[in-house]
C-alpha cells in the first residue's frame, strides 16, 4: 500500500461468502449494485478467470450507453478473491485511462458474522502518464503528496 | 466528470515536475514575485517563466503584475482537486460496497 496513492476498505457483510461472490460474478446481480441508481450498468464481459474479460456500459436513460470500466482479471482465486486491472483492457491491450490506470484487489474472507470483505485498490502514478505524454518527468503522485503536505505544514505555521 | 477529469489531468501534468513542485511549495508560505521566486531555482529566467505559465494556465497559481513586479499567489482551489480525486474514488467504492452489502443482505428488497 502507498497511502499517497491506494485506498483500502474493509466491511463485515452479514452474507455467507458464496453469496457475495455470486454478486460479484453474476452479470446480472452485479448491474444491480456495481453503479449508482438512476445510472443504469449494463455488463458487456464478466469472464471471471485469469485473463478474462470486464467490461461494463452506463447509461443514464438507459437507451444510450457509454463505455464504463474495459479491463482484465489477473488473479481469480474461486470464493476468496479477485483481482482486475483496466492497465490492460478486455483485449490485452495496454491502455492508459486518464487519469491513471489502477488495480483493484478483493479479498473475501470468512467472518463469525458472514464475511470479511476487503478491497484495495492500487493507482498508478501520474508521472507514468506524464512521462507517456513525453513530457520527460521523473517524479510522481508520491513526491506531490509530500509536497502537499508542505503546503499545509507552511499554511499551518503562518 | 469528464470537465473534471480534464482539469485534474492538467493538475497533475502541472505537478509532474520538481521546478513547479518547488514553486508551489515556495509559494505555500506567501506571495512572491517572480523575480524572487527565479533567483531561488538554478535555471534562466525563459527557462523559469515557462514552469510559472504551467502553472497559471493549469490554475495552480494567479499572477499579478503591479507596475514593473509580477507577483505569483497559490491557488488552494486547484490543488485540492489532487486530493479530492483519491477521496472521490474511496468514495466510490465505499458506497459501491455498501450497495453490494444491502443487496446480499436484503436480497429481496431490489
Amino acid at each position: 500500500m502507498n497511502p499517497g496513492l491506494d485506498l483500502a476498505l474493509d466491511r463485515v457483510i452479514r452474507a455467507p461468502r458464496v453469496v457475495v461472490w455470486n454478486a460479484w460474478t453474476d452479470p446480472s446481480l452485479l448491474e444491480k449494485w456495481w453503479v449508482p441508481a438512476p445510472t443504469v450498468c449494463r455488463v458487456d464481459r464478466l469472464d471471471v478467470r485469469p485473463g478474462g474479460g470486464f467490461v461494463t456500459r452506463l447509461s443514464d436513460d438507459g437507451v444510450e450507453f457509454v463505455p464504463h470500466i474495459n479491463a482484465s482479471f489477473l488473479v481469480v482465486d474461486d470464493l476468496e478473491r479477485i483481482v482486475f486491472t483496466n492497465a490492460i483492457d478486455s483485449a490485452w491491450r495496454p491502455a492508459n485511462p486518464a487519469p491513471v490506470p489502477m488495480t483493484a484487489e478483493i479479498t473475501l474472507s470468512d467472518h463469525p458474522d458472514g464475511t470479511d470483505y476487503r478491497v484495495i485498490v492500487r493507482h498508478g502514478d501520474p508521472a507514468a502518464r506524464a512521462h507517456h505524454a513525453e513530457l520527460g518527468f521523473s517524479e510522481g503522485w508520491g513526491s506531490v503528496t509530500k509536497q502537499l503536505a508542505g503546503v499545509a505544514e507552511s499554511q499551518a505555521a503562518r | 466528470m469528464a470537465q473534471y477529469s480534464a482539469e485534474l489531468d492538467g493538475v497533475l501534468v502541472a505537478l509532474a515536475d520538481p521546478t513547479r513542485r518547488g514553486v508551489i511549495q515556495r509559494l505555500g508560505r506567501g506571495p512572491t514575485s517572480v523575480g524572487d521566486l527565479a533567483r531561488e531555482f538554478p535555471m534562466t529566467l525563459p527557462s523559469f517563466m515557462k514552469h510559472v505559465r504551467a502553472l497559471e494556465t493549469n490554475g495552480l497559481i494567479s499572477t499579478v503584475k503591479f507596475g514593473r513586479v509580477r507577483t505569483c499567489a497559490l491557488s488552494r482551489d486547484r490543488l485540492a482537486l489532487v486530493d479530492d480525486w483519491l477521496a472521490e474514488q474511496r468514495r466510490i467504492w465505499e458506497e459501491r460496497t455498501d450497495r453490494l452489502e444491502r443487496l446480499v443482505t436484503y436480497p429481496t428488497e431490489k
